[in-house]
């Protein structure tokens, strides 16, 4: 009996081994990659990594993918890495189960570059991307109303522990919005590590035109979004009012007084009919007896 | 009634108090805290995210919750100068069904009652069919609310179209009146009703559901009063929807909570209404099925030929 439990527990994994193997056709195996392994072309992969892949598999090296069955494998993992070329290009090509299919999404020389990506964490390959670990950075942000600028100032921690500004680096202004920030622009530090931000008309704030600004340094930096209150640069937010009274007129505050007074009138001009006939049978009644 | 039993009550605990005397009386008091803490008596609670969870009965302490009559009076209100608007992008759907889980979970539906139902559709004999999730359209101009005997269901100036299953007599006009079947009624008793038994009925959340009434979307009003998105957009593994303030000209992604500007997202993407032609106004758009990402696994059944 054990014997048996045994044999097809035995058989259970072994089927389940066999359903997460993945098999790629042998001719498409070992196709070459016709796209170069340089700089651009990873850089670009990595882009469409960022827009494509990493919601699943997470970020490359930090092991954070979706906790799915089976679970997508980290980049740098050995699992993604064994694969070919070819092979990783018909997994992204054709997709199975969970993972999706991006022939018809992505084109074929975007699907190349991806493959780049992936290589770019192979311990085969040089590895052209070098991810700096993230520095430590002061943001300071204030906001001229009258001016209707944004004006930034950001330093980073450099090697010598020394905080200096921070030139050349795109800094995100948002605007906070119900559920969100939604991104409104993007400005470069100049070399004293300042910048302005110039606040566009069409900003809508809330029904006084207040906006709450977000600076955003990226993800290369450590620190704390600034978050900038309430400052008056927006337009102030429509609010039309939606429940019209002819359109939503069924309910008792709703009723409009022409519709009130002709149902009145009806009302009341069907039972004074009725009354004035009741009225003059009586009548007729009353003339018969004088008679 | 009330006065008086409360009255009497305090005047029998002033006596025995009373009688047990100054120093009786204090250790009289701490001992019932004692025994307060060591009961293990529980009570079910619900929560505003919609959990049901049990908690010891001394750790409880009388929170500002509104009253019934004062949750029907504000949920009619709605939120200030908002407009909720959803976007649905259905090249994104894969028929995942996190949506219907979150939804069926937060407002206590049965398994065959959708306030959010995932649908298989083809549009023409040769066109690609694809998955619709299909929430309540919650309409500007919505026929539901207008067949309504007894005023229990409306539209709030925020947008959104609520029962109030208090006032609910269960005729279901307004079932027959809606185009997009967006409504269920109660049959039966609805799903762990003896789990719910004695919680305040919310009105921005159709919960605890009472058999013999009419049952709809929300948008989770009551999840929106906190700021947080509505259930069904927050469980999206898939990025499908997109929920936000129409007036603000923004909504945001319910799966990567990227925000971006709404009349942007509808335009870029030739987005589309359903049923456009009765003139209901839906405040639900749909971004159309292009480009979608996963393969359609269902079985569509052949009726255009």
């Amino acid at each position: 009996m054990k014997i048996k439990l045994l044999v097809v527990a035995i058989l259970f994994l072994a089927q389940q081994g066999m359903a997460q193997e993945w098999l790629v056709p042998e001719d498409q195996k070992n196709i070459e990659n016709p796209s170069e392994y340089n700089l651009a072309n990873v850089k670009k992969g990595k882009d469409l990594y960022l827009l494509n892949c990493k919601s699943c598999h997470g970020d490359a090296g930090k092991n954070n993918g979706l906790p799915l069955v089976p679970p997508p494998p980290d980049v740098t993992s050995d699992q993604m890495q064994a694969n070919t070329e070819g092979e990783l290009f018909y997994k992204i090509t054709h997709g199975r189960g969970g993972m999706p299919q991006f022939e018809t999404t992505l084109s074929e020389d975007d699907r190349w570059r991806l493959v780049n990506y992936i290589r770019n964490y192979s311990p085969d390959t040089e590895a052209l991307l070098v991810e700096e670990p993230p520095k430590k950075a002061k943001v300071l942000a204030s906001v001229n109303e009258a001016e209707r600028v944004v004006e930034v100032f950001a330093e980073y921690q450099n090697k010598d522990s020394v905080y200096v500004a921070l030139a050349e680096t795109p800094i995100t202004i948002g605007a906070q919005k119900a559920f969100g920030i939604l991104p409104i622009g993007e400005v470069l530090t100049n070399n004293e590590g300042r910048a302005e931000y110039a606040i566009p008309e069409t900003l809508i704030g809330d029904e006084q035109g207040m906006v709450t600004l977000v600076i955003d340094l990226g993800e290369g930096f450590i620190t704390e979004d600034v978050v900038l209150d309430a400052s008056k640069v927006g337009q102030p937010k429509p609010t039309p009012v939606l429940i019209k009274e002819e359109v939503l007129w069924s309910t008792n505050d709703n009723i409009q007084t022409w519709l009130l007074l002709s149902y009145l009138a009806a009302v009341l001009g069907a039972w004074g009919t009725i009354g004035y006939v009741v009225f003059q049978i009586f009548k007729i009644s009353r003339a018969g007896k004088e008679e | 009634m009330e006065n008086k039993s409360r009255r009497s009550f305090v005047k029998k605990l002033g006596v025995s108090v009373g009688a047990a005397g100054l120093v009786g009386g204090s250790s009289l008091l701490s001992s019932c805290n004692q025994v307060e803490t060591a009961s293990g008596d529980t009570i079910k609670l619900l929560t505003s995210s919609g959990e049901l969870v049990e908690v010891s009965k001394a750790q409880l302490k009388p929170a500002d919750m509104p009253s019934l009559s004062e949750n029907q009076k504000r949920g009619r209100q709605g939120l200030p100068n908002r407009k909720f608007v959803m976007v649905i992008d259905l090249s994104k759907c894969r028929n995942a069904r996190e949506c219907m889980k979150g939804c069926q979970n937060h407002h206590q539906l049965r398994p065959e009652q959708h306030h959010i139902n995932v649908l298989q559709m083809q549009d023409a004999e040769h066109t690609a069919p694809y998955y619709m999730p299909k929430p309540c359209q919650h309409c500007d101009n919505p026929p539901c609310t207008k067949v309504c005997p007894v005023n229990a269901t409306f539209k709030r100036e925020d947008g959104i179209v609520l029962i109030d299953n208090e006032r609910c007599i269960g005729c279901r006009f307004c079932i027959a009146a809606c185009p997009y079947s967006a409504r269920v009624f109660n049959w039966f008793e609805p799903r762990d009703a003896e789990k719910y038994e004695g919680v305040t009925y919310n009105i921005e959340a159709n919960v605890p559901q009472k058999k013999g009434t009419i049952s709809k979307c929300l948008f989770s009003a009551d999840r929106l009063r906190d700021g947080k998105l509505p259930t069904c957009v927050s469980s999206c593994p898939n990025g499908v929807y997109w929920f936000g303030d129409q007036n603000e000209d923004a909504v945001t992604n319910g799966t990567t909570h990227e925000t971006t500007s709404f009349s942007k997202l509808i335009k870029d993407n030739a987005a589309y209404t359903l049923m456009e032609e009765l003139g209901t106004k839906p405040r639900v758009y749909y971004l159309p099925p292009k480009d979608r990402a996963f393969p359609f696994q269902g079985e569509i059944e052949d009726h255009h030929s």
